[in-house]
Parts: structure tokens; C-alpha cells; sequence
């Protein structure tokens, strides 16, 4: 079946004093990709820019880079794009295979096993740590089937972890994630990464957005949405190369055709929605977030 | 016997005690000044005779003239431990000397190795070949943190990433050559390898002259023309940086040295700033384009929009304008990946790949415990080996050292660590107190590209080790099979045509000049204070109740106004704590010590003379220290005033540009407001007309104004004299009536002068204020005080302090602080 999605995904920066100058990195617009067509895409940004570029990151990425330099107080980022987006489907054979020939270095007979070696090491975000290692070694016993062995780690997960959003901050670290059992899609993702990647897994972070579905009667909030993280995992397949399995311990599901994909990198700072640095006096700064994916 | 003798003597009998004397040989090292069979070796033949002829007693000179013409030059280096001063550059008279024979090889093997450097780099940063086939391992490139992926994209390729590189080395007791470390990121050293020739042919003239070695000037005129050809293709005529951290980092004096000497501008973060793309350089409300940065800054640090995001010492921006091709950094910022130590066992095999051609210069042994073969070896030997991770500068665990949990922590993450062989290495003599001493020596060679090839410095900087710690650098002499060799090799490029001039100043510099001037007149004036005061103290201190006694006990409080109160009825022990006390506010200590910080920050602006008349002051401030005579106060305070006064001959002489203004303003602006401070401090209260007298004609005195006082007055001194001379006088250079004038002047040389600018009008309405005083109504005490004067006084330090300021705000404003936003949590 194919999805239909229009997304709006805006952040807005208020400042208490006057913004001379603003540089940014925005990380907007979805990927194409064998299971998701992107229909069209477009950022606006308020005040307009003097300068602008769109470039192509090292893991393919597109990334919106701008300037604006006439003084503001307040900077919003605006990302439309409409997508499709297809059911995935799997190599049920490849997800049948152990769970240790899955590993990059274990496979140099599959051609990108080379290249997924990045996503088994460490990341400034996703430190090896070895109550990951202890955690994840519980799913992933010896032989077991790769697909298997991560479903049941994502059960896992999202069975003994709170989704809290008062449990962690942006500098929380995995080991802190560990030890409340709580954190949000974030956590949650970079948490799995440590799992696999300790154990020689190749996982990358992704960056995107899920559909929501209102309760039964009720209208779709507009703007209730937000931005959302999972993991995708190498699976090397028969003929065509590693494939990648996503998986969302947040919901507790393989991602599916609700799934919108953004980006991916070895964790959320290769690819935050927005990030920049401002010249200002300002003391402070209020920042808002609106999300929505709206099935079309 | 003479040195060279007692040496050899000592190289070829080596001391059997295990125990010996610092310098006890090892069997087996290869010396680089004495063969085995206690002959010179080859590079000495030409100046045997004078190097032989030299004594300890010689060398213990030339190595007092090198310590103090590397401090008239001010050469400093500053560990990179936290909060650590400026050391002194450590230099040994003795340089390290290689024949042509023996330099030949070397320098082939160093353009082919960095040449090879280049195309790694290139490989790693496009197709990754080396990755894929696995001549490389890829965890090595992709677990390194040199490896920036924000470098790695297709947008940013270039095919001669890597423009200037250098090589550590050490020489085994074969006497051959073998790589320590290879350094790309922003490599350091050329700087003082210039320095130490600079200071080592005038201490050594007739060796250095007979030597005929390679002279290092056309090398640098090299690097200056391949900086400049580095620049983007459609720039005409373009501008070059050189970006420094600042005069806190490790090399500052390096950085400094290398933008005076190419003529580039020496900047730093803050004076750079991004627009449409490019990079633009901060010059006096305009921004002038930047082409092609020499990076002093880490590639982590020099883009807080992209990398890391704490940093200020690099411009936001930075990578996005080096991808689009507006601005070409030297090192590329990804060149860092090429210091991975867990690259050197892998390299031979990519030189056959990539160059097609075996590879010259052997690595040390080394090995990546990230494979599975290395990590059997790196755990198996792993007290035996230097133990290091692959992006850490420090040695975790050096050999034949136990370190508890190594072991523990290799296994943990094995990619991040390698093990080498310690490196074996030659020894050289170095000037020590008994005589010359064999010291382990290093050699940092520098390799640039040059045209379409590589071309290494025939010269470098050596380093001799004493307990395994650097002790001091050496100069490199090679030296040149016939007589009439082409220096370097090349051909002297033409005479250095300037591709921009290096007159744009950026702010910061401006600002640092105009302290400078502030700081060497408050100096200078309380230096003045002192040796009046201390005049007095000499015949006084005895008699308090005479009137000298009194006018010495107001000199003092003038004294504690300025730098604050001594704790001791002591004067010598006020003088001293005035004069040396570090961290007394106002004082002379602190004074020099800002002063020596401005010089520090804009050293490519100021001539090399302010460095010998600030070494002059650091004598007289040593000798204070060390003689507490009451006569040495005098005799020290004096020559510090002779050296703080140099200062102005040697400014003098800059071009007249808006820095200089800048710089005369401060002084102006201090010396007002020094006189003001003082004549508030003795002046506002009557004492009575002896002890008054005695009072203005110290002030007079201080001020640089009794020659002319005497003159004009014959020797009467009122205070409306006093005044008239001191406030009002346009013609006396110490007046603020002078002062005022002169700053008028100075303010209109600047470029962001309206005419009514803030500055402007604050200084008119000072003007107006004076130009309203008469001397007489101040000069009138009601009962003990002179209310008109303090009233005067108070206003005019007020509106000068304000005028201050303004100056600062609109002549070099700081540009906001960076912040950085962003980072919403993500969250469903």
C-alpha cells in the first residue's frame, strides 16, 4: 500500500534582543529512497536569507545551510514536503541468517560491508558502554536469527523503558538512559545503536516522522505531531547487498509505510532538524517546534 | 682540551657505570658529530677547524649571547598544559649538521612521502580506493577523529589537499632515517627553525660563514608564493591570513613570526566573520574578502557551525565557504586524519598503490590493535611498547612502563589504540655546565608543495632530549656540495611582490595598540613618581616632621592612590611592592605585564626593538629582585623608565595608520589622566606654602615640566603656575591642553571619524571644559581645600574615562559573542 504524506515541520527561535547575524544547518528535506518518493519539497525561511545552499552530505543527506543577516528577533524555519511512502519489504532469508553474520567485519564477501564498518564504532553521541554490551547480549544469544534477535531487543526496550519526556535532556547520556529506564524517541534510538554496535552490529540513527492516528472519533490535532528517531540496522542479503532493517523501539514496530525518512547518520548530531549559531547580546531565547504530518 | 675534543673522548669511552653522568652513551647510537672511529663526520669537514678550536668557556658565552638575543627578540613558547606562562624559547649554540650526501636521500624520501600524504588524503576524502580494497583498514580512517565527515562530501574535494606538512624523525644506529609522527593538521615549527638560524649565525659568525650551508630565506618565499597561488582561481590579487588561536596558544610566537615574516595579516577568530559564502576580514566598518587562510586553529575548533560548536577561535561558517570553493584553507580541514599513528603500518602498501613506487622513509614499527594480528602483538608486548591512542597527542603508556588496566582498555575499544617500538635515536653534543654532552636528538623536517611537487626545507628544527623531555631546539645546518648551490635548491624568486598589502588592520589589533599605549604611560608615569619619591625618601624618611618629610609623606599617597595602599611604613618596602607585586592593581608590575600582553597579541605590527626594550625591563626587574639595596630601587626604576621610553622610539617609527593613532591616543588618554590622578592626590589639600612648594615642584618634576617651569617662572612656584603650565600650556607635551589637541588629531586620522561622532563631540565638550578654566579660581583654597581643583579634577577624570570608552565602542567594537541554538530535543 502507498502513504500519502503532506509534512510541515516548523521552528521558530524568539530572542529577547536583536539578532545580527544567524547562521544555520537545517536537515528538512526527506530522502529519496526504494520505499519513499519525495513529490516535492521547500524551505522557507523568515527573514529571508542573503545567502542560501543546499549541498549533499558524506551519508547522503540533503542539507539546507543559510545566512540571515539583517536583524531579527525572530527566525523561523519552515520545511513543506509531500512524499510517498511504500510498505517495505523484506528478505525474509536474510533476516533468517545468525545474527553474527550480520556483522560488517565478519562478511567481506558482501560489497558494503566495507562501508557499514563506520556504523559499528562508537559516535560522539553513542559511546560504547558496557551496560549496552550487557543489555543487548540478552537478545542477541548465539545463532539466533537476526531478525529475530532484534524484535525481541526492541520488545525489550520499549517494554522496560518509560517514555518520559521529563527523564532526560539533550546531554543525557546513554549510561544515563540506562540507569532511569526512561527517555524519549532519542534516547531510545541512540540507546539501541550502543546495544548493536557494541556487539559489532552496523546501526545508524535515523531522523524523520511518524504518522499519528487520532482516537477512535476524534478529529487529528493539527500540529500535534512531532519530530521522531529510530534505528536501521545492516542486514546483508543474498545478491543485493546489505539491506537495512529499521526498527522503532519507541512504538515498539518495524517501521513501516507511516514512516517518513529524513536522514540518517551515526547519531543525532550528524543530523539535527536545525542547528546554527547566532551574534547577538540576547540573554534568551524561546524555541517552538510545530510538527504535521497530514495523510493526503 | 678543548670541547669538541672532550667529547669525542667521551662518545668513544663510554662511562660503564649504569649510573653515569647525564650524558653516558649507549652502545650502539649513532652520533651525529663524531664517527666510530673518532673522526669528525662528513658536514663538519669544511669548518673542522674552527669547531674544534672552540672551549667550554666559548660555548658557556655564545650560549648567554643566544638566551639573550632570543629574549631581545622576545621568543617565547608556552606549554600546553593549562595556565601555564610563556616560557622562554629554549635554543643549544651547537646546530645539528648534515652533509649534502647525507641530506639527499632524506629529502627525497620527504617529498615522496608527503606527496603520498596528499593522495591518501585525496583517496580518503573521494573514492576511498584504499577503504574499499582494504589496503586501509576502514575502522582506522572512520574511527579517527581527524576524519571529518563534513570535509567528506563531493563538494568538497580538491586534488592537493595537503600544501605543507612536516615530519618528525629520529635516526637509528645504522644512521638511517625513521618517521616518528607525521604532522598535517596545522603544523608548527617553521617559525622558530628561522628564528634559531636568525640568532645562531650572529652568536656562531665565522662558522656560520664558513659552513656554506642552505639559507633558509628562499624557502619562506616559497611558502609565500604557494600561499598566495593557493587562493581560489577567480581572485585576483588575493588576500592571505594567517589564523591564530591567539597569544595564549602553544606556538603563538611561531604563528606571529611566520605572518610577519610572509607579510600576511596575523588574525584571529573574532576578526573574521562569513557573508554571502565567503569569509571576510573585519577592517574599520568595511569587510574586506579573505582567499586563502593559513590555519594555526585545530580543524575541530574552527568552525562552531559545524564542528564543534563550543569553539570561538574559528569562524562560523567556515566549512560551508571552503566546500563552495570561495575560500582555500592550508591544511585542508580534514588534513587531520593523516596524524593517526594506525596509518604508519598500512603506508607502505598505499605508497605501492598509489604512487606506484616502494615507499622511501621507513615508520616506526607500529602496530593497530584494531586488526586482529596487531591486537595479538599490542597485548603480548604491551610493557614493552609506547602505547598511545590514535588521536591523542600523549603517550598512554610509555615503554618498559606497567600501566594498570592498559591491557583492560585496549580490549575495551581496540581500534582507538596502537602500540610502537620506542624510537631509537641519534645522539648530538648540547651545551651543558660541564662541557658538551650527548643528548637523544629529533629532527622536524617541513615539506611544501611547490609547483606541481613537493619540496622539503634542506634545513628544520632539531630538539635534544635530557630524562625523555625536550631541552631545547637545535638550527639544522646542511650543507652544500659546491660552494655556489642555489639555496633550497631554487632559484630565487623574484623579489616577494606583495600580493596585498598587509596594511588592513583588523579591530582587535587596533584595540591592542591603543592599550599598548595606555599601558606603557601609565608605566611610565608611575616610574616617574617612584624615582621622585624615592629621591625623597633618601633624605627624608629620617626626618618626618621636616618639610621635605612632609611632601614625601603626600609623594606616598599619591602613590598608594594610584597603585593602592602598601601595608608598611617601610618606603622601600612601598616602592617594591609598587614596583614588583604582580597582581597590585595600577602597579608597574601589573602595568608591563598588560603591556607585554598587547605587544604579544599584535607582534607582527610592532617592530623586533620593543622586544630588547622589554628585555632591558625584565633585567632591571631581575636585578631588583635580586638585590635589595635601597639604591638598586633608583638605579632599577631608572632603567625601567629608559626601557618603557624606548618604547616610544621604536613606535615612532611605525607607519602612520589607524593602529598608530590608536596607540598615540592611549598614551594621551593615560597621561591626562595620570596627571589629573596625581595632581588630585597633592594638589586639592593646602599644606601650607613651604611644604606646598616642595609638593609642586615634585609634581613639576614628574610631570617633565620643572626645566621649563624654572624658566618661565625663575624659580617661583605657585600653584597657578603650576596649573597653567600643567592644564593649560597647548605648547607643553604633558599638558591636557596638548593632550586634547593631539587626540583631535589623532580621532580625525581614523577611518570611522564623522566629525561628530560620539568620540568626537565627548571630546570637544572636554575641550570646552578647559578651555572655560581659569587657573586662579582652582588655584583658591577655601579653609584646607581647594574645592574648584577637586571639583575640576573629578569632572575631567570622569569625562576622560567616558571619552576612553566611546573610542573603544566605536573604533574597535568587539562584534557580539557567538551562541549557538538549535538541538531541539527530538520526541514523539
Amino acid at each position: 500500500m502507498t502513504q500519502h504524506y503532506r509534512v510541515s515541520h516548523r521552528t521558530t527561535y524568539s530572542y529577547d534582543d536583536d539578532v545580527s547575524d544567524s547562521l544555520g544547518i537545517a536537515y528538512l528535506v526527506p530522502r529519496d529512497l526504494a520505499w519513499q518518493k519525495v513529490v516535492s519539497q521547500e524551505i522557507s525561511i523568515d527573514p529571508e536569507p542573503g545567502d542560501r545552499s543546499s549541498d549533499v552530505d558524506y551519508y547522503g543527506n540533503t542539507v539546507t545551510y543559510f545566512q540571515v543577516t539583517e536583524p531579527h528577533r525572530v527566525l523561523s524555519i519552515h520545511g513543506l514536503s509531500e512524499v510517498e511512502v511504500f510498505a517495505p519489504v523484506y528478505d525474509e532469508a536474510a533476516l533468517a541468517q545468525p545474527w553474527e553474520q550480520a556483522r560488517p567485519a565478519e562478511r567481506p564477501d558482501v560489497p558494503d560491508a566495507w562501508q557499514a564498518l563506520d556504523l559499528t564504532l562508537p559516535s560522539p553521541l553513542v559511546p560504547l558502554v558496557p551496560g549496552a554490551h550487557e543489555y543487548a547480549a540478552a537478545s542477541l544469544t548465539p545463532g539466533r536469527p537476526v531478525g529475530e534477535a532484534l524484535t525481541d531487543l526492541m520488545h525489550r526496550i520499549h517494554a522496560e523503558f518509560t517514555y518520559d519526556k521529563t527523564a532526560t535532556t539533550v546531554t543525557s547520556t546513554i549510561d544515563d538512559v540506562l540507569g532511569t529506564r526512561a527517555g524519549v524517541c532519542q534516547d531510545f534510538a541512540q540507546l539501541t545503536l550502543s546495544c548493536l554496535r557494541s556487539h559489532g552490529l552496523a546501526a545508524r540513527y535515523v531522523s524523520g516522522y511518524l504518522a499519528t492516528t487520532p482516537p477512535p472519533g476524534k478529529e487529528r490535532i493539527v500540529g500535534a505531531d512531532a519530530t521522531h528517531a529510530w534505528a536501521a540496522v545492516w542486514i546483508p542479503g543474498e545478491s543485493t547487498g546489505g539491506g537495512w532493517l529499521a526498527i522503532d523501539p519507541t512504538n515498539d514496530q518495524w517501521a513501516n509505510d507511516r514512516y517518513v525518512t529524513v536522514a540518517w547518520g551515526r547519531d543525532y548530531g550528524d543530523v539535527p532538524p536545525v542547528k546554527g549559531v547566532i551574534f547577538t547580546e540576547a540573554k534568551k531565547s524561546t524555541l517552538r517546534v510545530e510538527v504535521d504530518v497530514a495523510p493526503v | 682540551m678543548t670541547a669538541l675534543r672532550a667529547y669525542a673522548a667521551r662518545v668513544n669511552q663510554p662511562t660503564l657505570t649504569p649510573d653515569g653522568p647525564s650524558g653516558t652513551v649507549l652502545a650502539g647510537t649513532y652520533d651525529e658529530v663524531i664517527a666510530p672511529d673518532g673522526t669528525l663526520r662528513p658536514g663538519w669537514a669544511g669548518i673542522a677547524e674552527n669547531a674544534v678550536q672552540l672551549t667550554d668557556e666559548e660555548l658557556r658565552r655564545v650560549r648567554g649571547d643566544v638566551e639573550r638575543f632570543l629574549a631581545d627578540d622576545g621568543v617565547t613558547y608556552t606549554p600546553a598544559r593549562d595556565g601555564s606562562d610563556a616560557e622562554p624559547w629554549r635554543l643549544d649554540p651547537f646546530p645539528l649538521i648534515l652533509s649534502a650526501e647525507e641530506w639527499s636521500p632524506l629529502e627525497t624520501g620527504l617529498a615522496q612521502r608527503v606527496e603520498l600524504l596528499n593522495a591518501l588524503l585525496v583517496d580518503l576524502y573521494g573514492p576511498q580506493t584504499l577503504l574499499s580494497r582494504g589496503i586501509v583498514p576502514p575502522a582506522v580512517v572512520f574511527g579517527h577523529s581527524g576524519f571529518l565527515r563534513v570535509a567528506a562530501r563531493a563538494s568538497a574535494r580538491t586534488d592537493r589537499p595537503l600544501l605543507f606538512a612536516a615530519t618528525d624523525l629520529g635516526r637509528n644506529a645504522d644512521g638511517d632515517w625513521v618517521v616518528a609522527a607525521d604532522r598535517a593538521q596545522a603544523p608548527s615549527g617553521v617559525g622558530y627553525a628561522m628564528e634559531n638560524r636568525r640568532v645562531i649565525s650572529r652568536v656562531l659568525p665565522d662558522l656560520y660563514r664558513r659552513a656554506g650551508l642552505h639559507r633558509m630565506a628562499p624557502f619562506f618565499q616559497a611558502l609565500r608564493s604557494t600561499l598566495i597561488e593557493a587562493a581560489p582561481e577567480d581572485r585576483p590579487n588575493p588576500r592571505v591570513v594567517v589564523l591564530s588561536p591567539g597569544s595564549h596558544s602553544e606556538t603563538a610566537y611561531d604563528q606571529a613570526f611566520v605572518a610577519s615574516s610572509l607579510g600576511f595579516p596575523l588574525v584571529e577568530g573574532s576578526d573574521l566573520t562569513m557573508r554571502d559564502g565567503a569569509v571576510w576580514m573585519r577592517v574599520f566598518g568595511r569587510l574586506e574578502r579573505v582567499d586563502v587562510i593559513l590555519r594555526r586553529v585545530d580543524a575541530a575548533w574552527s568552525d562552531a557551525l559545524e564542528l564543534r560548536k563550543d569553539s570561538q577561535l574559528g569562524v562560523a561558517g567556515l566549512s560551508e565557504a571552503v566546500r563552495r570553493g570561495t575560500v582555500r584553507v592550508v591544511n585542508g580541514l580534514g588534513a587531520g586524519v593523516l596524524e593517526n599513528p594506525a596509518l604508519l603500518p598500512y603506508l607502505s602498501q598505499a605508497c605501492e598503490v598509489l604512487l606506484d613506487e616502494p615507499l622511501r622513509l621507513p615508520s616506526v614499527q607500529t602496530w593497530w590493535a584494531g586488526d586482529p594480528v596487531g591486537r595479538e602483538v599490542v597485548l603480548d608486548r604491551i610493557d614493552e611498547l609506547v602505547v598511545r591512542t590514535i588521536d591523542g597527542a600523549d603517550v598512554v603508556s610509555a615503554a618498559g612502563e606497567q600501566t594498570p588496566g592498559l591491557r583492560e582498555r585496549v580490549l575495551a575499544s581496540p581500534h582507538r589504540f596502537v602500540a610502537q617500538e620506542p624510537l631509537a635515536l641519534s645522539q648530538a653534543p648540547a651545551v651543558g655546565a660541564d662541557g658538551l654532552a650527548p643528548h637523544p636528538v629529533t629532527l622536524r623536517a617541513f615539506t611544501l608543495r611547490h609547483g606541481s611537487g613537493y619540496r622539503p626545507m634542506v634545513g628544520g628544527l632539531a630538539s635534544v632530549y635530557a630524562d625523555g623531555r625536550p631541552a631545547a631546539s637545535k638550527d639544522v645546518w646542511v650543507i652544500k656540495d659546491v660552494p655556489d648551490a642555489l639555496d633550497q635548491g631554487v632559484a630565487e624568486l623574484l623579489p616577494m611582490t606583495h600580493a596585498r598589502e598587509p596594511e588592513a588592520l583588523v579591530p582587535r589589533v587596533v584595540e591592542d595598540l591603543f592599550w599598548f599605549g595606555r599601558y606603557s604611560e601609565r608605566a611610565e608615569d608611575l616610574l616617574r613618581l617612584i624615582l621622585t619619591a624615592h629621591a625623597g625618601a633618601q633624605d627624608f624618611r629620617s626626618r618626618p616632621h621636616s618639610v621635605g618629610g612632609a611632601a614625601l609623606a603626600v609623594l606616598m599617597d599619591a602613590i598608594a592612590s594610584l597603585a593602592g595602599r602598601v601595608d608598611s611604613d617601610d618606603h622601600d618596602e612601598v616602592f617594591r611592592a609598587v614596583l614588583l607585586e604582580p597582581r597590585r592593581r595600577g602597579g608597574v608590575a601589573q602595568s608591563l605585564a598588560s603591556l607585554r600582553r598587547s605587544a604579544q597579541s599584535v607582534r607582527d605590527q610592532l617592530s623586533s626593538d620593543t622586544w630588547h626594550a622589554l628585555g632591558d625591563v625584565d633585567r632591571a626587574v631581575g636585578q631588583l629582585r635580586a638585590y635589595r639595596y635601597s639604591h638598586q630601587i633608583a638605579e632599577s626604576s631608572g632603567r625601567m623608565l629608559t626601557g618603557v621610553l624606548a618604547l616610544q622610539g621604536v613606535t615612532a617609527n611605525m607607519m602612520r595608520d589607524p593602529g598608530w593613532h590608536m596607540l598615540e591616543a592611549g598614551r594621551l588618554v593615560e597621561r591626562s589622566l595620570q596627571l589629573a590622578q596625581l595632581l588630585r592626590a597633592t594638589a586639592v589639600v593646602r599644606r601650607g606654602i613651604d611644604v606646598d612648594r616642595e609638593v609642586h615642584t615634585a609634581v613639576l618634576t614628574i610631570s617633565e615640566s620643572v626645566v621649563t617651569h624654572r624658566r618661565r617662572y625663575r624659580g617661583y612656584v605657585r600653584l597657578r603656575g603650576v596649573l597653567d603650565l600643567l592644564l593649560l600650556d597647548p605648547d607643553n607635551p604633558r599638558s591636557v591642553a596638548f593632550a586634547l589637541a593631539r587626540l583631535g588629531e589623532h580621532l580625525a586620522a581614523m577611518p570611522g571619524s564623522t566629525g561628530s561622532s560620539r568620540p568626537e563631540r565627548l571630546l570637544a565638550d572636554l575641550r570646552d571644559e578647559l578651555a572655560a578654566v581659569d587657573v586662579a579660581e582652582l588655584a583658591v583654597a577655601e579653609g584646607e581645600r581647594r574645592v574648584h581643583l577637586e571639583q575640576f579634577l573629578d569632572i575631567f577624570v570622569d569625562r576622560m574615562s567616558r571619552f576612553a570608552t566611546a573610542v573603544g565602542e566605536v573604533h574597535f567594537a568587539a562584534p557580539p559573542v557567538p551562541r549557538v541554538f538549535g538541538f531541539a530535543t527530538v520526541q514523539e
